[in-house]
């Protein structure tokens, strides 16, 4: 058994497969609840949990203000909000500006799972075009959670998972395979 | 660094200076806006605390920096579009219709459903209210003045609701924007129409503290994305004052990923966004 609570993934321009191949590698009974605080387009609302939910054996859900975080859900942060984990283990959504360019930002969620759960998150940052995630990662990191991300030269935009780098001393840089045995592992 | 005690201790202070009362919002996102409120104002806790308890002027700025104001004109295209299509079509043989938008910020969903409302022919039937906690957002939404290029993209929802039908791909309706706003590139500005600015009542409003105010029921009130920086409880009272102020089969609309948690779900029936009252 594992004695992680969750796991957060950011990830930005050129993550969309990455994404795909990790939910569709996650079995049905996988242990935590999985959030992933991606950038999307600001108006493509619709479609992207039913692309998703084709290819995984979890269920994929936008999560509702408030909703509590259940093991064996991913968790996809809604277009146009920002998405925290609050204390007594609940999402809060938030409207607040931009940050970073971004809303959802990878920053915010991180600050805030990494709050709640400390030394029992695996915080993971992808491929992706700013550098938004990093602090996040960091935060992480502070503290005492497990820190990844994507191997840059894998990454079809490295610019986050560097900015992640030179923000914080990782623990692990994996390539996607990796990243996927690392989780199944979890198991 | 701001930690959880110092947010309490500026929530207690201002509760005991002013009529404000934060104690039941949510916990990460109102800590994350102090820690920008600091930052912005360069200040440390205990002085921005000091100075909102001592000054009513900089405590207006801070009550509007510590609730948010993000919105945007016909936010959301596919409600609006629901609410054109599915809803207001059923009131329409109403003679009155009673709208509220509570906690409505800087005023661009009145705007928006002043525009639908006329576009559908019952403009002059309906009697709008709307009501925010802060004084200075009441003024903006007031003057219907906005940033244009802030809002150039909005345009797009606009035509995705009034001028396109989902229902009809081979149907546009012309409207011209200039029948509804005035857009001036040079200074920056889109100036909703003088008509459309006329109509609204416009009052000061806490929902943590205020009930209905406004004397009467409603058959649709708006409060969208304002109870997500609520905790449950303050949700839960805030809903119940909704459901009171409701005429049976009015509807309560929230923001597309709010949801009514506790029994007081049960006195209304859901569709997406959209929450009926139900009749007892």
């Amino acid at each position: 058994m594992t004695d992680y609570k969750a796991v957060i993934i950011g990830g930005s321009a050129g993550s969309f497969q990455v994404v795909t191949k990790i939910v569709s590698s996650l079995p049905a009974n996988f242990p935590l609840p999985v959030i992933l605080c991606l950038h999307r387009l600001k108006h493509v609302r619709s479609g992207f949990v039913e692309a998703l939910s084709i290819k995984a054996a979890m269920q994929i859900v936008e999560p509702t203000d408030k909703e509590p975080i259940k093991t064996g859900k991913i968790y996809l942060a809604p277009a146009n909000y920002h998405l925290y984990v609050e204390l007594g283990n609940r999402f809060a959504l938030s409207t607040e500006d931009v940050v970073n360019h971004s809303r959802p930002s990878i920053d915010l969620s991180f600050f805030s799972a990494s709050y709640n759960y400390k030394k029992k998150l695996v915080g993971i940052i992808l491929s992706g075009a700013n550098k938004d995630g990093a602090m996040g990662l960091k935060s992480v990191k502070e503290n005492g959670g497990l820190t990844i991300v994507q191997d840059p030269n894998e990454c079809q935009v490295p610019t986050m998972t560097l900015a992640s780098m030179n923000a914080t001393q990782v623990d692990h840089v994996f390539s996607t395979p990796k990243i996927v045995d690392f989780l199944l592992n979890l198991t | 660094m701001v930690t959880d005690e110092d947010v309490q201790r500026f929530i207690t202070a201002i509760k005991m200076s002013s009529t404000y009362d934060f104690t039941d919002y949510s916990d990460r996102s109102f800590k994350r806006r102090i820690e920008k409120l600091l930052v912005d104002n360069h200040m440390d806790i205990n002085q921005l605390t000091l100075k909102s308890t001592k000054d009513k002027d900089f405590l207006e700025k801070t009550v509007r920096d510590i609730t948010v104001n993000t919105t945007e004109l016909f936010r959301d295209p596919e409600m609006w579009i629901t609410l054109k299509y599915q809803i207001l079509p059923k009131l329409k043989k109403n003679k009155s219709i009673f709208i509220w938008h509570a906690g409505c910020s800087s005023g661009q969903e009145i705007y928006s459903m002043l525009i639908l409302l006329h576009e559908l022919g019952m403009f002059e039937q309906a009697k709008v209210f709307a009501s925010d906690i802060n004084s200075e957002m009441l003024e903006t939404a007031k003057n219907g003045q906005y940033k244009y290029r802030f809002n150039l993209g909005y345009l797009d929802n606009f035509d995705k609701v009034i001028k396109e039908n989902p229902y009809n791909y081979e149907q546009t309706i012309q409207v011209d924007y200039e029948k509804y706003f005035d857009i001036d590139k040079v200074k920056d500005t889109i100036t909703m129409k003088q008509f459309l600015r006329e109509k609204a009542v416009f009052r000061k409003h806490d929902l943590v503290r205020d009930g209905n105010i406004f004397y009467s029921k409603f058959d649709i009130i708006f409060c969208r994305n304002v109870i997500i920086y609520f905790n449950n409880k303050l949700q839960n009272k805030v809903i119940e004052l909704f459901s009171n102020s409701l005429y049976r089969d009015g509807y309560l609309i929230l923001g597309a990923h709010e949801s009514i948690l506790g029994t007081v779900a049960n006195n209304f029936d859901r569709t997406k966004g959209f929450y009926k009252k139900k009749q007892f």
